[in-house]
């Protein structure tokens, strides 16, 4: 990696740390702007237990007096604080429980996605218009044009309820399966389209036509020529689709009742519990810039060609 | 070709893990438990994840449910032999007779029985017990349910504050002591019929104090040491807990379920698929738009139980509802204004808005107090409110009185609004906002009232806001019709009339302030029962909270409870309040259950359950 490349990712490192702080900034403000509180409840409390409540979390000083000792937490001692609704619980630690499930689910759609739709795209360009090619482009249509709560209720209705060979509930390694599956399915058909269309612009290209005039094999030039070079667009996509897969879908944790971050997230603004909406934004958000650095970085490394500036 | 291969094998890994799936998953046979071996294990969902299982901050149904699994209090809720449900002694020897002091206070002395330990072996003590009752009433813990020792004598100095807004008493403590390792002393303020059901409630639970001294001892089994019949046995936060029987609980004979798995899941169609599946035996929440298709498809297994609350639409009591011209002022305004409300409550039909959109076997409300809340001779207190023999409460909602509810309430209208007789609708009426929070439940119920008073040419409009910003609206008084319920904590009427003095936080009508501060119209008089209070066109502040004190701290009980029927025809009057419906609890269990009970706070019980045979 030569030092224009160096120069380049430690510039977009900057700019990530200063995108997440005004991500941090916004929802700080935006958040406390919000009518209502984390103690408000369908029965409310009396004046004195709320105010006794809000001086133990510090939610009685001044805005930009809990914005500073927030942010200063966070850059000094990486602490998230509380939950004001789990009572007991750290912000941090919730983040990480819920974070395990999605992440494990995320990637697990992520690479199945991934490796079946590469290889359906390619079957399809390389028997373009063939009856192979026409049944995987109505069953991706289908696909990516459902909605995952749609997918979601479907299969959960086929497998776990007429079939009942799967749970419905994502609280065991098997009721993993079906939420896997309903994430996967709109990134596989989308990438399934992608290497099909960008497959078929490679290989209309003058290097492989000379490819296959000196004759060199059908597997070679598909997997040492066109292969890489149509998974250029497949990347671009890839990238932030991982980030936002592994960040928890809301709608397919709901349906499966699984114990990720979407729900977390959701709920967190619903009870007003500030830390926990902050702790899950400035991840999510984080995870997001990355996902993005990284994705350009990859590209540098699919073709050398790209030079990143 | 290669590509066929790669192909195949991918093929051959999805159908592997379909198969694998498929096989992990074989033992499941349809009710809740896994297998024959299990049939010791139940499985059900309540809600999602808890937001405290410390019985001291709890405030939520679900959270009480696994406390009552997990601890043991003095009292406890149960089931006699024929199915009524009784507060029965449970840590405590027996559930005594108070002991009247000379200032009016009552003390009670109980005896813990024998054998009772905690989880991680040590004993319980009487101390424990003073220990977690003076900290869940403190400023510093500021739990939600802290008021729930507001009987017990020292509460009112624990919360005193000054001028300044600090406590004047930071070391005062409950009169509330341990004898001796095994005998509790606490005084309360005055007798109440409800200090039994008090004692079964789980902010009245022990904590040791060692444990509890880790702030987060209550998220984790490793330091949730607990006393009841069952103890944790792991946590998987957000998706199951785990609760396992305790062997060496003193009624560990009586417990027929080994292990109940509480799953985690707050969306109603998720909870319906794990039903349907097999997988959770019972489910507390039902989609509403099923409720119709459910209890035909289920008729064993969907069930409907009262509950002791009422859903009812408020009045911001401020709200200008006069015509333009009325000429009316002050007083005079506020009559006119009270009688058009409860004119406009008549207009509805309570029946229909039960049979076709809640669908949950409601009952029609005509009054505040919840159906279930008893009066001093243990009849229904709804039945003796409002003063008509002909009907329990203050209006009529059967069927055949629809129609006379009509007429009288288009006649009361038609004295204060312009009447089109043509096309029988009134001309002007002032625009309404109906505010509720988003569902489509409440939505339903809303657009039903929208129509009715469509009807009549009365426009109403319909806002909708997330829980949070709702509350905090109708808090504030910025509405001018909202959707309400509320639940009791325990059999008194008291919890659903002290919420309507002037500075209580749930007063979403705002009576007492605002300009309704001012009017001086009500009327009190308490000479009948011995008490110094005689007031005539007082204000709210004058009247209904002094008669609210005095209920707080009579010691009569046939008094207590005539003025509380004051108390609410005084609420009614103004016509603030428009019941809708009684609550009911919905829940789908499996048929296949057998022993299982709920408490009318809605707490489920599963230690007792079994499986049928077969």
């Amino acid at each position: 990696m030569n030092s224009k490349t160096m120069l380049y990712i430690g510039k977009r490192i900057l700019l990530a740390v200063f995108t997440v702080w005004v991500v941090i900034t916004v929802t700080f403000f935006v958040m406390h702007a919000v009518p209502g509180g984390p103690f408000v409840g369908e029965k409310a409390t009396t004046p004195a237990v709320q105010a006794a409540m809000e001086a133990k979390y510090g939610l009685d000083k001044p805005l930009m007096e809990q914005y500073g000792t927030y942010l200063k937490d966070i850059v000094t001692k990486f602490d998230f604080g509380p939950s004001l609704k789990q009572r007991g619980r750290q912000v941090i630690d919730i983040i990480s429980d819920g974070m395990k499930t999605s992440l494990k689910l995320g990637l697990i759609a992520a690479v199945l996605s991934a490796i079946v739709g590469i290889v359906l795209g390619a079957v399809a360009a390389l028997r373009r218009n063939k009856l192979i090619d026409r049944v995987i482009m109505v069953i991706t249509t289908a696909f990516v044009s459902m909605p995952s709560f749609i997918m979601g209720s479907l299969l959960l209705a086929l497998f776990a309820i007429k079939l009942k060979i799967l749970p419905a509930n994502g609280a065991t390694p098997a009721g993993l399966i079906l939420p896997i599956v309903t994430l996967a399915l709109y990134p596989m058909a989308y990438i399934t389209r992608l290497t099909r269309s960008s497959m078929l612009d490679v290989l209309g290209q003058d290097y492989i036509r000379t490819a296959r005039a000196k004759g060199v094999s059908g597997g070679k030039i598909i997997f040492g020529h066109a292969m890489k070079n149509s998974l250029i667009p497949v990347l671009t996509y890839f990238g932030p689709m991982l980030a936002y897969i592994v960040t928890g879908s809301l709608v397919v944790e709901q349906i499966f009742a699984v114990p990720g971050i979407g729900r977390q997230f959701v709920s967190s603004i619903t009870n007003r519990d500030y830390p926990m909406i902050m702790g899950t934004t400035i991840i999510l958000a984080a995870l997001i810039v990355i996902m993005n650095l990284v994705t350009d970085i990859l590209y540098k490394v699919v073709d050398p060609r790209i030079t990143l500036e | 070709m290669k590509i066929k291969k790669i192909v195949a094998v991918v093929l051959a890994l999805v159908l592997a893990v379909g198969v694998l799936a498929a096989c992990g998953n074989k033992n499941n046979d349809g009710n809740g438990k896994s297998d024959a071996a299990d049939m010791k294990s139940i499985s059900v969902c309540l809600a999602s994840e808890p937001d405290t299982i410390d019985p001291a901050l709890n405030s939520a149904v679900d959270g009480a449910t696994l406390l009552a699994h997990l601890f043991s209090g003095l009292a406890k809720w149960s089931q006699d032999a024929d199915g009524n449900l009784i507060i029965v002694p449970d840590a405590a020897e027996e559930l005594v007779e108070g002991v009247e002091n000379e200032d009016g206070t009552v003390t009670y002395t109980y005896t813990l029985r024998d054998g009772l330990k905690w989880s991680d072996g040590k004993d319980v003590t009487a101390d424990d017990f003073v220990f977690a009752w003076n900290r869940a009433a403190s400023t510093e813990l500021a739990a939600d349910y802290g008021y729930m020792f507001e009987i017990v004598d020292g509460y009112e100095e624990i919360w005193e504050m000054d001028d300044d807004e600090n406590y004047v008493n930071p070391d005062a403590k409950l009169n509330a002591k341990a004898v001796d390792a095994k005998t509790i002393e606490v005084t309360i303020e005055n007798a109440v019929n409800y200090w039994n059901e008090l004692l079964a409630f789980p902010v009245y639970f022990p904590v040791r104090e060692d444990v509890v001294s880790n702030e987060a001892w209550a998220t984790d089994p490793a330091s949730y040491v607990c006393n009841g019949m069952y103890t944790m046995k792991s946590w998987d936060h957000n998706s199951v807990i785990t609760l396992e029987k305790n062997p060496d609980h003193p009624d560990a004979d009586e417990v027929t379920m080994d292990t109940i798995k509480f799953y985690l899941s707050d969306d109603a169609n998720n909870q319906l698929s794990n039903f349907k599946n097999g997988e959770w035996a019972l489910i507390d929440d039902v989609p509403t738009n099923e409720i119709a298709s459910l209890k035909s498809e289920y008729p064993d297994e969907f069930f409907n139980v009262g509950q002791i609350g009422t859903y009812y639409v408020c009045w911001n009591i401020n709200e200008e509802i006069l015509p333009a011209d009325s000429g009316l002022t002050g007083e005079a305004a506020e009559k006119a204004k009270a009688e058009i409300r409860n004119a406009v409550s008549l207009l509805l039909d309570r029946n229909y808005i039960i049979d076709a959109i809640a669908q949950g076997g409601q009952l029609p409300a005509s009054s505040f107090v919840a159906m279930g809340l008893t009066d001093a001779d243990n009849t229904e207190f709804y039945k003796n409110a409002g003063s008509s023999d002909e009907f329990d409460g203050y209006f009529d909602t059967s069927a055949d009185a629809l129609e006379s509810n009509f007429n009288s309430a288009m006649e009361t209208l038609k004295k204060y609004y312009d009447y089109d007789e043509a096309t029988k609708k009134f001309t002007n009426f002032p625009s309404l906002v109906y505010l509720y929070n988003t569902s489509e439940a409440h939505k339903a119920i809303g657009e039903y009232i929208q129509s009715a008073l469509a009807g009549v040419g009365i426009d109403m409009k319909m806002e909708n806001q997330e829980w949070n910003t709702f509350l905090n609206t109708r808090k504030k008084g910025d509405y001018s019709i909202a959707r309400n319920g509320w639940l009791a904590d325990y059999n008194d009427p008291i919890c659903f009339l002290d919420m309507w003095v002037t500075a209580s936080g749930n007063n979403d009508i705002q009576y007492g302030k605002g300009d309704h501060a001012n009017l001086k119209m009500y009327d009190l008089d308490l000479t009948p029962f011995g008490y110094d209070v005689k007031v005539e066109d007082g204000t709210w502040a004058e009247t209904y909270d002094v008669l609210i004190s005095t209920i707080k701290g009579c010691t009569d009980k046939d008094a207590r409870y005539k003025m509380m029927h004051i108390a609410e025809d005084m609420l009614m009057e103004t016509g603030c309040i428009t019941p809708i419906y009684y609550y009911t609890d919905l829940y789908m269990l499996d048929s296949s259950v057998e022993g299982f009970f709920s408490n009318p706070l809605g707490y489920k019980y599963f230690m007792y359950c079994t499986y049928k045979a077969g």
